[in-house]
């Protein structure tokens, strides 16, 4: 069996979202089929600019090839056809010129896609919205699989998504929500499907005594990871946290671990501990008394997912369908969706560590129970099976145009 | 009012609506926090407006006098309303007003009702003034209100805090217990 993986970036150094999240897929699945990486030389995510050189290399023992980016994101180009794709009277040709000028624009990544499609029995596509993957898929979409990664951002509603969704040969869906969100959108409750998310990276050993003295971080705290940034919700949850403390004299702290993107404010309660190592990671969450999420959008959290395992409880937006639904179903945290809410969940969590114990504890069951390596892999093979044996029709139903047709 | 979660019965569902229940039950009566911060920067004439009162009104009532109150001089009881015959009929009443004031004087009811116009417009004005302090203590209020509410809260959080504080005394005992407890890594065996 011979997997290729599609995705818009991958690199040791690309940490979170469907990027590093492909890179695990891809490295677990070495073990079960010959697997290979295709994508682009690109790094950031905001300009696609080429980083890496192109062609082959191997990164953790995987063949990865690389394609240059023709032209990298022109900011301005892509906000005028974000506007006008987004607006409410606009051509469908809009959307695939703002597909194209949201990136990573690489057709000759698309190109050795059609070429090579019988080198490979199956191609795994990454993240729906990117120009590689629409355009990839629809070259092969017969011997497609696609992990979605959707959010509530609206972008799915754009007229050229819910037709591709009817296209892959299977879909690894990261969420309950995310199925029910593409499902009610595409109406391609046929194609078939699984609800994966996926495994982490597990340390063996966890050192919260050495984090703490390490970190200088004696007293309890909330911890937060991720990048720091608006559309995170980090500026809310640095709001919502100083009222918090104010109102309450609390002695929590809040720590943050990730790339600043905006202004963390100067407050005694709120330490940023930078970008630190996996390790260090795991260790930050292991002494910590529970994980923040304050994000509206995600398809699924992996440091939600990684909290759980180190039997921490979470407090997570519940403002985010995937979070709101994954902590219930988990058991395993609480949520907000406005200040109040907030301040008497941290409160009640901060207050009660039976509590917290319990809600941390129901969390590595639940993960025990979905995201080992093993389940997740079982999960991809039998989608995998589903997929090669699966007899379509290649081309689209009447009733369906191809979207790409409209162009 | 606090609530309790016992260890080994968690529902986060159950929690979440107890949290509902207690923030309701807190604001009850009271403005949100968000609506008490919208009134406060407001001008006063907006939150008059949104009491139902006219934040016009003492202008209101100086421009159109007419329609509330009256004018009252020492010709105003001569007056005819009834056009040209009017004016022969309020001539006839000037040529009898001496005899008129053989039978009585009527200077101090004009005088008493002149002055009454002129009081009539002073209530006024200070029934505006009243009004606009009226609403600003009760926004006072509100927020003295809303201020022993957090302290309330604050005092219900420190007493809860107090209580785990000599439970944890309680947890780190058994887990010098039962070293090996806990099923899962290292840091599951660490409940502060």
């Amino acid at each position: 069996m011979k997997l290729a993986f599609v995705v818009q970036r991958y690199g040791l150094d690309i940490a979170g979202g469907a990027e590093y999240h492909c890179r695990l897929v891809a490295e677990h699945m070495a073990r079960h089929a010959e697997v290979c990486v295709l994508t682009t030389c690109a790094s950031d995510y905001l300009t696609w600019a080429n980083h890496y050189p192109e062609g082959r290399e191997l990164l953790n023992g995987i063949p990865v090839h690389r394609f240059k980016v023709k032209r990298p994101r022109d900011p301005g180009a892509f906000a005028d056809w974000t506007d006008r794709a987004f607006r409410a009277s606009h051509d469908p040709a809009d959307e695939l010129r703002w597909l194209e000028e949201q990136g990573p624009f690489a057709p000759r990544l698309v190109r050795h896609i059609e070429r090579h499609r019988d080198d490979h029995d199956l191609f795994v596509f990454f993240s729906y919205r990117y120009y590689p993957t629409w355009h990839g898929l629809r070259a092969v979409r017969d011997k497609a699989l696609l992990v979605p990664t959707c959010e509530e951002d609206g972008v799915y509603r754009l007229s050229i998504f819910p037709p591709f969704f009817k296209l892959p040969r299977a879909i690894v869906y990261n969420s309950v929500e995310e199925r029910a969100l593409i499902e009610t959108v595409s109406g391609n409750q046929d194609v078939p499907g699984d609800v994966v998310g996926v495994g982490s990276a597990l340390p063996d050993r966890l050192d919260a005594q050495g984090f703490r003295e390490r970190s200088g971080l004696t007293g309890p705290y909330a911890l937060y990871v991720g990048r720091i940034d608006e559309n995170k919700g980090c500026r809310q949850l640095f709001d919502f946290f100083r009222r918090y403390r104010g109102e309450t004299g609390s002695k929590l702290a809040l720590a943050l671990i990730g790339k600043p993107v905006i202004e963390i404010p100067k407050d005694a309660g709120i330490v940023h501990l930078g970008f630190l190592s996996d390790e260090e990671k795991w260790n930050a969450l292991a002494a910590s008394d529970l994980l923040i999420m304050p994000s509206r959008l995600e398809s699924l959290s992996m440091v939600t997912l990684e909290a759980w395992w180190a039997e921490r409880p979470v407090l997570v937006n519940g403002r985010c369908e995937v979070l709101r639904g994954q902590t219930r179903r988990a058991n395993a945290g609480l949520y907000y969706t406005s200040y109040d809410e907030f301040r008497e969940a941290l409160a009640l969590l901060e207050a009660d560590p039976a509590l917290r114990l319990q809600l941390g504890r129901n969390g590595r069951l639940y993960f025990d129970k979905h995201y080992t390596w093993d389940i997740v892999e079982q999960k991809y093979l039998g989608l995998i099976a589903t997929a090669t044996q699966r007899v379509r029709v290649s081309q689209p139903s009447p009733s369906q145009p191809d979207p790409a047709s409209v162009s | 009012m606090s609530f309790e979660i016992k260890s080994g019965d968690v529902d986060v569902d159950a929690i979440m609506r107890m949290i509902r229940k207690r923030i309701e039950e807190k604001k009850q009566g009271l403005y949100t926090d968000e609506e008490i911060r919208e009134i406060a920067e407001h001008r006063l004439d907006a939150v008059l407006d949104a009491h139902e009162f006219n934040s016009d009104f003492i202008a209101d009532l100086r421009s159109q006098e007419g329609r509330w109150n009256y004018h009252f001089g020492p010709e105003t009881i001569y007056r005819s309303s009834r056009g040209g015959v009017g004016g022969l009929l309020e001539g006839v009443r000037r040529l009898l007003r001496p005899l008129q004031k053989l039978v009585w004087n009527p200077n101090p009811m004009i005088a008493a009702l002149s002055r009454q116009s002129d009081l009539n417009t002073y209530y006024v004005h200070l029934l505006h003034n009243l009004a606009v302090e009226i609403t600003k203590l009760n926004l006072e209020v509100q927020d003295l209100k809303n201020r022993n509410l957090q302290l309330q809260g604050r005092l219900e959080f420190q007493a809860r805090r107090e209580k785990t504080l000599e439970e944890m005394v309680v947890y780190r005992d058994d887990a010098v217990a039962k070293p090996g407890s806990g099923g899962g890594g290292a840091a599951g065996n660490d409940p502060a």
